[in-house]
Protein backbone atom coordinates (compact mmCIF):
# COMPACT_ATOMS: atom_id res chain seq x y z
CA UNK A 1 0.00 0.00 0.00
CA UNK A 2 3.16 2.40 1.17
CA UNK A 3 4.83 1.81 -1.88
CA UNK A 4 1.70 2.53 -4.27
CA UNK A 5 1.02 5.50 -2.89
CA UNK A 6 4.75 6.97 -3.21
CA UNK A 7 4.36 5.57 -6.98
CA UNK A 8 1.50 7.73 -7.83
CA UNK A 9 2.77 10.64 -5.83
CA UNK A 10 5.92 10.14 -7.95
CA UNK A 11 4.21 9.91 -11.39
CA UNK A 12 1.61 12.99 -10.82
CA UNK A 13 4.56 15.25 -10.34
CA UNK A 14 6.51 13.58 -13.54
CA UNK A 15 3.48 13.98 -15.62
CA UNK A 16 3.21 17.71 -14.55
CA UNK A 17 6.93 18.49 -15.53
CA UNK A 18 6.18 16.75 -18.44
CA UNK A 19 4.23 19.64 -19.93
CA UNK A 20 5.33 22.69 -21.11
CA UNK A 21 5.77 24.85 -18.18
CA UNK A 22 5.89 22.55 -15.69
CA UNK A 23 9.41 21.34 -16.35
CA UNK A 24 10.85 22.99 -13.25
CA UNK A 25 8.24 22.15 -10.48
CA UNK A 26 10.76 20.52 -8.31
CA UNK A 27 12.40 23.61 -8.20
CA UNK A 28 9.75 25.48 -6.18
CA UNK A 29 11.31 25.60 -2.65
CA UNK A 30 7.55 26.85 -1.21
CA UNK A 31 7.85 30.38 -0.60
CA UNK A 32 4.31 31.70 -1.30
CA UNK A 33 5.47 34.83 -3.18
CA UNK A 34 3.54 33.20 -6.22
CA UNK A 35 0.11 33.02 -4.03
CA UNK A 36 0.94 36.59 -2.31
CA UNK A 37 1.46 38.20 -5.61
CA UNK A 38 -1.60 36.56 -7.29
CA UNK A 39 -4.63 39.43 -8.16
CA UNK A 40 -7.23 36.32 -7.73
CA UNK A 41 -5.78 34.67 -4.86
CA UNK A 42 -8.85 34.76 -2.52
CA UNK A 43 -10.78 33.11 -4.58
CA UNK A 44 -8.83 29.78 -5.26
CA UNK A 45 -9.87 26.95 -2.89
CA UNK A 46 -5.91 25.88 -3.14
CA UNK A 47 -3.26 28.89 -3.86
CA UNK A 48 -0.38 28.51 -6.56
CA UNK A 49 2.03 27.83 -3.44
CA UNK A 50 -0.21 25.05 -2.54
CA UNK A 51 -1.23 23.58 -5.58
CA UNK A 52 2.70 22.79 -6.12
CA UNK A 53 2.75 21.19 -3.17
CA UNK A 54 0.07 18.73 -3.61
CA UNK A 55 1.38 17.66 -6.89
CA UNK A 56 4.21 16.89 -5.27
CA UNK A 57 1.94 14.82 -2.96
CA UNK A 58 0.27 13.23 -5.78
CA UNK A 59 -2.91 14.56 -4.67
CA UNK A 60 -3.83 14.16 -8.36
CA UNK A 61 -7.71 14.09 -7.97
CA UNK A 62 -8.04 16.93 -5.50
CA UNK A 63 -5.88 19.05 -7.85
CA UNK A 64 -7.55 17.84 -11.19
CA UNK A 65 -10.90 18.41 -10.04
CA UNK A 66 -10.16 21.56 -8.24
CA UNK A 67 -11.73 24.84 -9.95
CA UNK A 68 -9.18 26.72 -8.36
CA UNK A 69 -6.50 26.39 -11.69
CA UNK A 70 -9.83 28.04 -13.74
CA UNK A 71 -8.96 31.43 -11.21
CA UNK A 72 -5.94 31.90 -12.96
CA UNK A 73 -5.84 35.43 -15.00
CA UNK A 74 -2.62 34.99 -16.60
CA UNK A 75 -1.23 38.20 -15.34
CA UNK A 76 2.30 37.13 -14.80
CA UNK A 77 2.97 38.33 -11.33
CA UNK A 78 3.84 35.35 -9.96
CA UNK A 79 6.31 34.55 -13.25
CA UNK A 80 8.26 37.72 -12.70
CA UNK A 81 8.72 37.40 -8.80
CA UNK A 82 9.02 33.85 -8.43
CA UNK A 83 12.84 33.58 -7.02
CA UNK A 84 13.03 30.31 -8.72
CA UNK A 85 12.45 31.43 -12.12
CA UNK A 86 10.05 28.07 -12.26
CA UNK A 87 7.22 30.14 -13.93
CA UNK A 88 4.07 29.16 -12.60
CA UNK A 89 1.59 30.75 -14.54
CA UNK A 90 2.49 27.76 -17.32
CA UNK A 91 2.39 25.41 -14.13
CA UNK A 92 -0.63 26.56 -13.59
CA UNK A 93 -1.79 26.03 -17.30
CA UNK A 94 -0.49 22.43 -17.57
CA UNK A 95 -2.53 21.78 -14.88
CA UNK A 96 -5.83 23.33 -16.44
CA UNK A 97 -4.61 21.25 -19.44
CA UNK A 98 -3.81 17.75 -18.07
CA UNK A 99 -7.61 18.52 -16.49
CA UNK A 100 -9.15 19.38 -19.80
CA UNK A 101 -7.54 16.66 -21.60
CA UNK A 102 -8.29 13.94 -18.94
CA UNK A 103 -12.09 15.15 -19.11
CA UNK A 104 -12.15 16.09 -15.45
CA UNK A 105 -15.13 18.49 -14.90
CA UNK A 106 -13.98 21.41 -12.63
CA UNK A 107 -17.76 23.04 -12.07
CA UNK A 108 -16.19 26.40 -13.25
CA UNK A 109 -17.78 28.03 -16.34
CA UNK A 110 -14.22 29.40 -17.21
CA UNK A 111 -13.57 25.80 -18.22
CA UNK A 112 -16.19 26.15 -20.81
CA UNK A 113 -14.80 29.56 -21.67
CA UNK A 114 -11.29 28.25 -22.67
CA UNK A 115 -12.52 25.41 -24.79
CA UNK A 116 -14.74 28.11 -26.30
CA UNK A 117 -11.67 30.19 -27.17
CA UNK A 118 -9.32 27.32 -28.75
CA UNK A 119 -12.08 26.72 -30.82
CA UNK A 120 -12.38 30.57 -31.89
CA UNK A 121 -8.61 30.49 -32.71
CA UNK A 122 -9.20 27.71 -34.88
CA UNK A 123 -11.58 29.47 -37.10
CA UNK A 124 -8.34 31.52 -38.15
CA UNK A 125 -9.57 34.96 -36.50
CA UNK A 126 -11.70 35.21 -34.08
CA UNK A 127 -15.29 36.56 -33.99
CA UNK A 128 -16.37 37.66 -30.52
CA UNK A 129 -20.11 37.41 -30.65
CA UNK A 130 -20.06 34.03 -31.90
CA UNK A 131 -17.92 33.36 -28.78
CA UNK A 132 -19.89 34.86 -26.62
CA UNK A 133 -23.56 33.70 -27.71
CA UNK A 134 -21.85 30.06 -27.59
CA UNK A 135 -20.24 30.70 -24.38
CA UNK A 136 -23.59 31.57 -22.83
CA UNK A 137 -25.46 29.00 -24.43
CA UNK A 138 -23.75 26.29 -22.86
CA UNK A 139 -23.48 28.16 -19.41
CA UNK A 140 -26.22 30.27 -18.49
CA UNK A 141 -28.57 32.80 -20.64
CA UNK A 142 -29.87 34.34 -17.58
CA UNK A 143 -26.08 35.67 -16.94
CA UNK A 144 -25.99 36.50 -20.88
CA UNK A 145 -29.00 38.83 -20.84
CA UNK A 146 -27.41 40.64 -17.82
CA UNK A 147 -24.58 41.50 -20.04
CA UNK A 148 -27.33 42.99 -22.82
CA UNK A 149 -26.46 46.60 -21.96
CA UNK A 150 -22.81 46.34 -22.15
CA UNK A 151 -23.08 44.40 -25.25
CA UNK A 152 -25.78 46.58 -26.85
CA UNK A 153 -23.15 49.77 -26.58
CA UNK A 154 -20.65 47.94 -28.11
CA UNK A 155 -22.81 46.66 -30.93
CA UNK A 156 -24.86 50.48 -31.33
CA UNK A 157 -21.07 51.82 -31.78
CA UNK A 158 -20.17 49.07 -34.28
CA UNK A 159 -17.27 47.69 -31.63
CA UNK A 160 -19.11 44.26 -31.83
CA UNK A 161 -19.67 43.45 -35.39
CA UNK A 162 -22.45 40.97 -36.51
CA UNK A 163 -20.65 39.42 -39.30
CA UNK A 164 -17.80 37.09 -38.86
CA UNK A 165 -14.24 38.97 -39.43
CA UNK A 166 -13.12 39.25 -43.06
CA UNK A 167 -9.81 36.79 -43.87
CA UNK A 168 -7.83 35.77 -46.49
CA UNK A 169 -8.85 31.61 -46.94
CA UNK A 170 -5.16 30.84 -47.43
CA UNK A 171 -5.14 32.01 -43.47
CA UNK A 172 -7.60 29.85 -42.36
CA UNK A 173 -6.86 26.48 -44.36
CA UNK A 174 -3.27 26.90 -42.79
CA UNK A 175 -4.48 27.39 -39.62
CA UNK A 176 -6.69 24.34 -39.44
CA UNK A 177 -3.46 22.29 -41.64
CA UNK A 178 -1.41 23.17 -38.71
CA UNK A 179 -3.90 22.13 -35.75
CA UNK A 180 -4.59 19.06 -37.43
CA UNK A 181 -0.75 18.38 -37.55
CA UNK A 182 -0.75 19.58 -34.07
CA UNK A 183 -3.80 17.27 -33.50
CA UNK A 184 -2.04 14.33 -34.65
CA UNK A 185 1.13 14.95 -33.24
CA UNK A 186 -0.86 14.64 -29.19
CA UNK A 187 -3.05 12.08 -30.10
CA UNK A 188 0.04 9.82 -30.84
CA UNK A 189 1.45 10.85 -27.71
CA UNK A 190 4.77 12.09 -28.78
CA UNK A 191 3.82 15.27 -28.17
CA UNK A 192 2.18 17.62 -25.06
CA UNK B 1 10.10 57.74 -42.18
CA UNK B 2 10.27 54.12 -39.92
CA UNK B 3 8.74 51.06 -41.40
CA UNK B 4 7.28 48.27 -39.68
CA UNK B 5 5.50 44.71 -40.10
CA UNK B 6 2.08 45.31 -38.31
CA UNK B 7 -0.16 42.97 -36.68
CA UNK B 8 -3.35 44.50 -35.50
CA UNK B 9 -4.73 40.77 -33.79
CA UNK B 10 -8.60 40.26 -33.90
CA UNK B 11 -10.13 42.62 -31.59
CA UNK B 12 -8.53 45.67 -33.14
CA UNK B 13 -11.25 45.16 -35.70
CA UNK B 14 -13.51 45.20 -33.14
CA UNK B 15 -13.53 46.68 -29.79
CA UNK B 16 -10.56 47.49 -30.64
CA UNK B 17 -11.67 49.81 -33.36
CA UNK B 18 -11.04 53.67 -31.63
CA UNK B 19 -7.79 52.19 -30.65
CA UNK B 20 -6.73 51.72 -33.85
CA UNK B 21 -8.13 55.07 -35.32
CA UNK B 22 -5.76 56.45 -33.16
CA UNK B 23 -2.83 54.51 -33.94
CA UNK B 24 -3.43 54.92 -38.21
CA UNK B 25 -3.52 58.86 -37.00
CA UNK B 26 -0.89 59.02 -34.73
CA UNK B 27 1.31 56.89 -36.88
CA UNK B 28 1.12 59.71 -39.57
CA UNK B 29 2.29 62.08 -37.72
CA UNK B 30 4.77 60.44 -36.65
CA UNK B 31 6.01 59.44 -39.87
CA UNK B 32 5.41 55.75 -39.29
CA UNK B 33 4.70 53.33 -41.34
CA UNK B 34 2.82 50.51 -40.38
CA UNK B 35 2.61 47.43 -42.97
CA UNK B 36 -0.34 45.36 -42.21
CA UNK B 37 0.90 41.64 -42.34
CA UNK B 38 -1.11 39.64 -44.71
CA UNK B 39 -3.03 36.83 -43.79
CA UNK B 40 -2.65 37.01 -40.55
CA UNK B 41 -4.35 35.35 -38.09
CA UNK B 42 -5.62 34.72 -33.99
CA UNK B 43 -1.85 35.19 -32.17
CA UNK B 44 -2.54 32.05 -30.50
CA UNK B 45 -3.23 33.98 -27.27
CA UNK B 46 -6.97 31.97 -26.48
CA UNK B 47 -5.63 28.70 -26.59
CA UNK B 48 -2.76 29.30 -24.76
CA UNK B 49 -3.97 27.76 -21.21
CA UNK B 50 -5.71 24.45 -22.59
CA UNK B 51 -3.27 23.73 -25.46
CA UNK B 52 -0.31 25.36 -25.48
CA UNK B 53 1.64 23.50 -28.29
CA UNK B 54 -1.27 24.32 -30.40
CA UNK B 55 -1.02 28.27 -29.21
CA UNK B 56 2.35 28.42 -29.88
CA UNK B 57 2.15 26.83 -33.75
CA UNK B 58 -0.23 29.23 -34.57
CA UNK B 59 1.86 32.14 -33.40
CA UNK B 60 4.72 30.99 -35.02
CA UNK B 61 2.75 30.95 -38.60
CA UNK B 62 2.33 34.39 -37.85
CA UNK B 63 5.90 35.12 -37.08
CA UNK B 64 7.36 33.30 -40.14
CA UNK B 65 5.18 35.59 -42.31
CA UNK B 66 6.44 38.49 -41.04
CA UNK B 67 9.91 37.43 -40.76
CA UNK B 68 10.10 37.45 -44.86
CA UNK B 69 10.25 41.31 -44.24
CA UNK B 70 13.14 41.54 -42.77
CA UNK B 71 11.80 44.75 -40.41
CA UNK B 72 10.55 44.51 -36.53
CA UNK B 73 7.24 43.53 -36.28
CA UNK B 74 4.77 45.45 -33.94
CA UNK B 75 1.81 44.87 -31.96
CA UNK B 76 -0.28 46.98 -30.07
CA UNK B 77 -2.59 44.90 -28.55
CA UNK B 78 -0.46 43.58 -25.23
CA UNK B 79 -2.36 39.99 -25.09
CA UNK B 80 -0.64 39.57 -28.99
CA UNK B 81 2.50 40.92 -28.13
CA UNK B 82 3.20 38.55 -25.56
CA UNK B 83 2.21 35.47 -27.05
CA UNK B 84 3.93 35.97 -30.07
CA UNK B 85 7.12 37.01 -28.24
CA UNK B 86 6.34 33.86 -25.85
CA UNK B 87 6.33 31.74 -29.32
CA UNK B 88 9.39 33.28 -30.60
CA UNK B 89 10.98 32.55 -27.11
CA UNK B 90 9.94 29.13 -26.69
CA UNK B 91 10.47 27.92 -30.04
CA UNK B 92 14.61 29.81 -30.17
CA UNK B 93 15.21 28.31 -26.60
CA UNK B 94 13.40 24.88 -26.33
CA UNK B 95 14.47 22.60 -28.71
CA UNK B 96 11.65 19.96 -28.26
CA UNK B 97 8.91 22.60 -28.77
CA UNK B 98 10.85 23.65 -32.22
CA UNK B 99 11.03 20.44 -33.38
CA UNK B 100 7.10 19.93 -32.81
CA UNK B 101 6.57 23.24 -34.25
CA UNK B 102 8.54 22.79 -37.30
CA UNK B 103 6.91 19.22 -37.75
CA UNK B 104 3.08 21.34 -37.37
CA UNK B 105 4.43 23.93 -40.07
CA UNK B 106 5.37 21.76 -42.18
CA UNK B 107 1.90 21.10 -43.51
CA UNK B 108 2.07 24.89 -44.81
CA UNK B 109 5.65 25.23 -45.91
CA UNK B 110 5.88 27.87 -43.62
CA UNK B 111 9.79 27.91 -41.74
CA UNK B 112 10.54 30.43 -39.22
CA UNK B 113 14.46 30.78 -38.85
CA UNK B 114 14.13 32.57 -35.05
CA UNK B 115 15.14 36.27 -36.32
CA UNK B 116 12.33 38.32 -36.05
CA UNK B 117 12.01 40.88 -33.39
CA UNK B 118 8.60 41.17 -32.10
CA UNK B 119 7.92 44.57 -30.15
CA UNK B 120 5.08 46.96 -28.96
CA UNK B 121 4.48 50.17 -30.22
CA UNK B 122 4.98 51.85 -26.49
CA UNK B 123 8.17 50.21 -27.59
CA UNK B 124 8.42 52.20 -30.71
CA UNK B 125 7.57 55.48 -29.40
CA UNK B 126 9.72 55.68 -26.65
CA UNK B 127 12.97 54.21 -28.49
CA UNK B 128 12.25 54.30 -32.44
CA UNK B 129 10.92 57.75 -32.07
CA UNK B 130 12.23 59.59 -29.31
CA UNK B 131 10.21 61.67 -26.77
CA UNK B 132 11.93 65.08 -28.33
CA UNK B 133 9.87 64.14 -31.29
CA UNK B 134 6.38 63.64 -29.54
CA UNK B 135 7.21 66.72 -27.91
CA UNK B 136 8.18 68.53 -31.23
CA UNK B 137 4.56 67.43 -32.89
CA UNK B 138 1.97 68.39 -29.48
CA UNK B 139 -0.47 71.44 -31.10
CA UNK B 140 -2.76 71.52 -27.81
CA UNK B 141 -0.41 71.34 -24.93
CA UNK B 142 -2.49 69.12 -22.36
CA UNK B 143 -1.27 71.24 -19.58
CA UNK B 144 -2.74 70.47 -16.20
CA UNK B 145 -4.44 67.28 -17.26
CA UNK B 146 -4.10 64.75 -14.48
CA UNK B 147 -3.53 61.61 -16.17
CA UNK B 148 -3.45 57.70 -14.53
CA UNK B 149 -1.20 55.38 -16.87
CA UNK B 150 -2.59 52.23 -16.77
CA UNK B 151 -0.54 49.57 -18.21
CA UNK B 152 -2.24 46.04 -17.68
CA UNK B 153 -0.06 42.69 -17.61
CA UNK B 154 1.26 41.86 -21.28
CA UNK B 155 2.73 45.02 -21.98
CA UNK B 156 5.63 44.67 -19.60
CA UNK B 157 4.90 41.02 -18.14
CA UNK B 158 7.04 38.61 -18.75
CA UNK B 159 9.27 40.24 -21.31
CA UNK B 160 8.99 43.85 -20.37
CA UNK B 161 11.35 45.42 -21.96
CA UNK B 162 9.53 48.18 -19.15
CA UNK B 163 9.78 47.66 -15.91
CA UNK B 164 7.15 44.53 -14.53
CA UNK B 165 6.20 46.01 -11.66
CA UNK B 166 6.45 49.85 -12.44
CA UNK B 167 6.29 51.00 -15.62
CA UNK B 168 7.40 54.30 -16.92
CA UNK B 169 7.33 54.71 -20.56
CA UNK B 170 3.41 55.89 -20.69
CA UNK B 171 4.21 58.43 -18.59
CA UNK B 172 6.71 59.40 -19.63
CA UNK B 173 4.61 59.86 -23.33
CA UNK B 174 1.92 61.85 -21.50
CA UNK B 175 4.70 63.88 -20.02
CA UNK B 176 6.13 65.21 -23.02
CA UNK B 177 2.10 66.22 -24.26
CA UNK B 178 2.16 68.37 -21.16
CA UNK B 179 -0.11 66.38 -18.95
CA UNK B 180 0.41 66.10 -15.28
CA UNK B 181 0.87 62.08 -14.83
CA UNK B 182 -0.65 60.62 -11.37
CA UNK B 183 1.09 57.59 -9.52
CA UNK B 184 -1.09 54.97 -8.78
CA UNK B 185 0.21 52.09 -7.28
CA UNK B 186 -2.13 49.54 -9.13
CA UNK B 187 -1.00 51.02 -12.36
CA UNK B 188 0.18 46.97 -13.54
CA UNK B 189 -2.30 45.39 -11.88
CA UNK B 190 -4.31 42.88 -14.23
CA UNK B 191 -7.85 44.20 -14.96
CA UNK B 192 -9.15 40.57 -15.63
CA UNK B 193 -10.34 41.10 -18.96
CA UNK B 194 -9.89 37.36 -20.04
CA UNK B 195 -12.30 36.16 -17.69
CA UNK B 196 -15.22 38.80 -18.25
CA UNK B 197 -17.85 36.74 -19.49
CA UNK B 198 -17.16 33.76 -16.91
CA UNK B 199 -16.13 35.22 -13.63
CA UNK B 200 -17.96 38.38 -13.55
CA UNK B 201 -17.34 39.07 -9.60
CA UNK B 202 -14.23 38.30 -9.38
CA UNK B 203 -13.69 40.88 -12.81
CA UNK B 204 -15.93 43.37 -11.18
CA UNK B 205 -13.83 43.20 -7.86
CA UNK B 206 -10.74 43.87 -9.64
CA UNK B 207 -11.72 46.77 -11.58
CA UNK B 208 -13.13 48.33 -8.71
CA UNK B 209 -9.70 48.36 -6.92
CA UNK B 210 -7.86 49.77 -9.94
CA UNK B 211 -11.04 52.29 -10.51
CA UNK B 212 -10.79 53.28 -6.86
CA UNK B 213 -6.61 53.54 -6.69
CA UNK B 214 -6.63 56.21 -9.72
CA UNK B 215 -9.72 58.20 -7.62
CA UNK B 216 -8.09 57.87 -4.34
CA UNK B 217 -4.75 59.04 -5.84
CA UNK B 218 -5.72 62.00 -7.47
CA UNK B 219 -6.66 60.28 -11.48
CA UNK B 220 -8.39 62.33 -13.42
CA UNK B 221 -8.75 59.88 -16.63
CA UNK B 222 -7.37 56.73 -17.01
CA UNK B 223 -5.19 56.68 -20.29
CA UNK B 224 -4.74 53.22 -20.61
CA UNK B 225 -2.58 50.70 -22.79
CA UNK B 226 -3.25 49.56 -26.15
CA UNK B 227 -4.55 46.37 -25.40
CA UNK B 228 -8.07 46.05 -26.66
CA UNK B 229 -9.24 43.93 -23.94
CA UNK B 230 -7.90 46.29 -21.48
CA UNK B 231 -9.54 49.15 -22.67
CA UNK B 232 -12.83 47.62 -23.62
CA UNK B 233 -12.79 46.49 -19.70
CA UNK B 234 -11.91 49.84 -18.25
CA UNK B 235 -13.86 51.61 -21.04
CA UNK B 236 -17.54 49.28 -21.27
CA UNK B 237 -17.45 47.56 -17.55
CA UNK B 238 -16.94 50.85 -15.10
CA UNK B 239 -20.67 51.67 -15.18
CA UNK B 240 -21.64 48.76 -13.70
CA UNK B 241 -19.28 49.01 -10.42
CA UNK B 242 -20.35 51.19 -7.55
CA UNK B 243 -17.42 53.57 -6.14
CA UNK B 244 -16.92 54.58 -2.48
CA UNK B 245 -19.68 56.73 -2.56
CA UNK B 246 -22.08 53.88 -3.97
CA UNK B 247 -22.23 55.97 -7.15
CA UNK B 248 -21.33 54.28 -10.43
CA UNK B 249 -18.04 55.14 -11.80
CA UNK B 250 -17.56 57.66 -14.43
CA UNK B 251 -13.84 57.72 -15.20
CA UNK B 252 -12.97 58.95 -18.56
CA UNK B 253 -10.99 56.54 -20.06
CA UNK B 254 -8.81 57.05 -23.22
CA UNK B 255 -5.85 55.06 -25.34
CA UNK B 256 -2.90 56.51 -24.88
CA UNK B 257 -2.70 56.76 -28.71
CA UNK B 258 -5.95 58.82 -28.37
CA UNK B 259 -4.44 61.28 -26.14
CA UNK B 260 -1.66 61.60 -28.40
CA UNK B 261 -3.80 62.22 -30.94
CA UNK B 262 -5.86 65.19 -29.50
CA UNK B 263 -2.51 66.62 -28.29
CA UNK B 264 -1.17 66.74 -31.89
CA UNK B 265 -4.33 68.72 -32.99
CA UNK B 266 -6.69 65.99 -34.37
CA UNK B 267 -10.09 66.04 -33.98
CA UNK B 268 -12.02 63.74 -31.63
CA UNK B 269 -13.75 62.21 -34.58
CA UNK B 270 -9.96 61.54 -36.39
CA UNK B 271 -9.14 59.58 -32.85
CA UNK B 272 -12.03 57.57 -32.55
CA UNK B 273 -13.14 59.03 -29.13
CA UNK B 274 -16.69 59.67 -30.61
CA UNK B 275 -16.34 55.60 -29.68
CA UNK B 276 -15.65 55.30 -26.33
CA UNK B 277 -18.44 54.44 -23.98
CA UNK B 278 -16.83 56.01 -20.89
CA UNK B 279 -16.98 60.01 -20.47
CA UNK B 280 -14.07 60.48 -22.32
CA UNK B 281 -14.84 63.49 -24.45
CA UNK B 282 -15.18 65.50 -21.46
CA UNK B 283 -11.52 64.98 -20.50
CA UNK B 284 -10.38 66.60 -23.69
CA UNK B 285 -12.91 69.22 -23.88
CA UNK B 286 -10.73 72.03 -22.52
CA UNK B 287 -8.24 71.62 -24.48
CA UNK B 288 -10.65 71.31 -28.28
CA UNK B 289 -10.29 74.82 -27.78
CA UNK B 290 -7.13 75.72 -27.62
CA UNK B 291 -6.07 76.97 -30.76
CA UNK B 292 -4.27 74.60 -33.22
CA UNK B 293 -1.51 76.15 -34.92
CA UNK B 294 -1.39 75.81 -39.11
CA UNK B 295 0.77 72.60 -39.73
CA UNK B 296 3.05 73.15 -43.25
CA UNK B 297 3.05 70.01 -44.85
Amino acid sequence: METETIKEAKSFVDEVAAEPGGEKINECIQCGVCSGSCPTVEWWQYPPRKIIAMIRAGKRDMVLSSTSAFNCVTCYSCTVRCPRNINPTQLIHAVEAIAEREGYKPKTPTLTLHRGLRDAMMQGRVWELRLAMLFYLKTSLLEGMKMMRVAWDLISRGLMPLLPPKQTKKGGKEVTAILKAVEAMQKSGGAK
Amino acid sequence: MKQYTYFPGCAMGSTGKPIQASIDAVCEVLDIELIELEGWTCCGCPGESINELAATAIATRNLAIAEKFKLDMVTACSCCYRNLLAAHVTYTEDPRIREQVKKALAATNLEYNGTLRVRNLVDIFINDIGLDVIASKVQRKLTGMKVANYYGCHQTRPYGPDDHEFPVWQDQVSEALGAETVFFPLKAQCCGGTQLFSNKEMIYKLLYKILDNVEKHGGECISSTLCPLCFTNLDANQGRINNRDGDKFEMPVLALTQLMGIAFGLSPKEVGLNKNISPALKAVKPYLKSKVQEVVK
